[in-house]
């Protein structure tokens, strides 16, 4: 727990409590983040799933650009959110399970990644995803959706 | 007894703000319909602004369930949310900045629907975008966003 102690007297953390429009600001980009990240997942997801088929497939693969950036921008504002309060957010049970979703929700974005490399594209060009990567493409819905709402949870814990 | 005061005395307003589970449940459900939205909305105008042009622009149609799915989540979590405390989210500027920025929002979709998709579908699918529909396409990126940003803002404002 020192660590979160730490962290909570930092000067970051100092300044964040300090200045009286920076939580709201990181805390309304986490939610920008948020949009990009989960938004363009989905669009990739519910693609490789059959969903607004007139769209070629790889295109809406490269929408990836835009899942990174929300990544990103939600790592840097998390990250501050939580300098902030960590000896709050730390012990916080939703807050757990949001990094072990998170962990999970990588891994699987992982083996989304490798099976679009491996094969080639292949089945990208052919707009043939197989069920394998159809099966990623659900869990990842589903992790995604559990991270957002075990991060809404923190707040009532 | 006015309005607002009614609205959080129903037993919707009661049992959002009073349950255990009911305001995070409609506040998580709010979030992820605003994903959905900002999602499919998101591409849709940035195609019509000139990115992946590889996307057949008539064809952006099919993203439009999408938006209508986070949308109807959205209207449905965000008047049970509203309901809970109602006179207290009235009081809010960035409430109402927030609600005349989602009819903007959604007089600019109209709108751009008009001329994309039914100019397009008319014959001309090839037609380069006009200048103005690229203004309401960006328009409407600067509504939706700005929503989002008045609404988490609801909680720090007077």
């Amino acid at each position: 727990m020192d660590i979160l102690v730490w962290l909570e007297n930092t000067f970051i953390a100092n300044a964040i409590r300090t200045i009286p429009w920076l939580y709201p600001t990181f805390e309304t980009g986490h939610y920008i983040g948020l949009s990009l990240l989960v938004g363009g997942i989905m669009l990739i997801d519910l693609r490789v799933l059959g969903f607004a088929r007139a769209l070629p497939l790889k295109s809406m693969i490269g929408l990836l650009p835009f899942v990174w950036i929300g990544f990103l921008i939600n790592v840097f504002t998390g990250s501050m959110l939580f300098i902030y309060g960590a000896t709050n957010f730390g012990p916080n049970r939703a807050f757990q399970v949001k990094m072990a979703f998170m962990v999970l929700a990588g891994l699987n974005a992982l083996a989304f990644d490798l099976s679009v490399r491996r094969s080639g594209s292949s089945w990208v060009a052919a707009d043939r995803p197989p069920n394998f990567v159809k099966g990623v493409a659900t869990l990842s819905l589903f992790f995604w959706v559990c991270v957002v709402t075990t991060g809404r949870w923190m707040a009532y814990l | 007894m006015g309005f607002l005061e009614w609205l959080q005395s129903t037993w919707l307003g009661v049992l959002v703000a009073e349950s255990l589970w009911g305001y995070p449940i409609f506040e998580t459900i709010h979030t992820i319909g605003m994903a959905m939205m900002i999602g499919s909305l998101g591409l849709i105008n940035l195609r019509v602004l000139g990115y992946k042009p590889e996307l057949p622009l008539l064809d952006t149609r099919q993203l439009l369930p999408l938006a209508w799915i986070g949308f109807t989540l959205n209207a449905i979590s965000g008047t049970a949310l509203f309901t809970s405390d109602a006179v207290y989210f009235w009081d809010k500027y960035t409430f109402r900045i927030k609600m005349v920025l989602i009819i903007l929002g959604g007089i600019n979709a109209a709108l751009l629907g008009q001329r994309v998709f039914r100019e397009a579908s008319a014959g001309a699918p090839a037609l380069p975008t006009a200048a103005s529909t690229k203004w309401i396409a960006f328009l409407s990126l600067v509504f939706w966003f700005g929503a989002v940003i008045a609404g988490r803002l609801i909680a720090y404002t007077p």
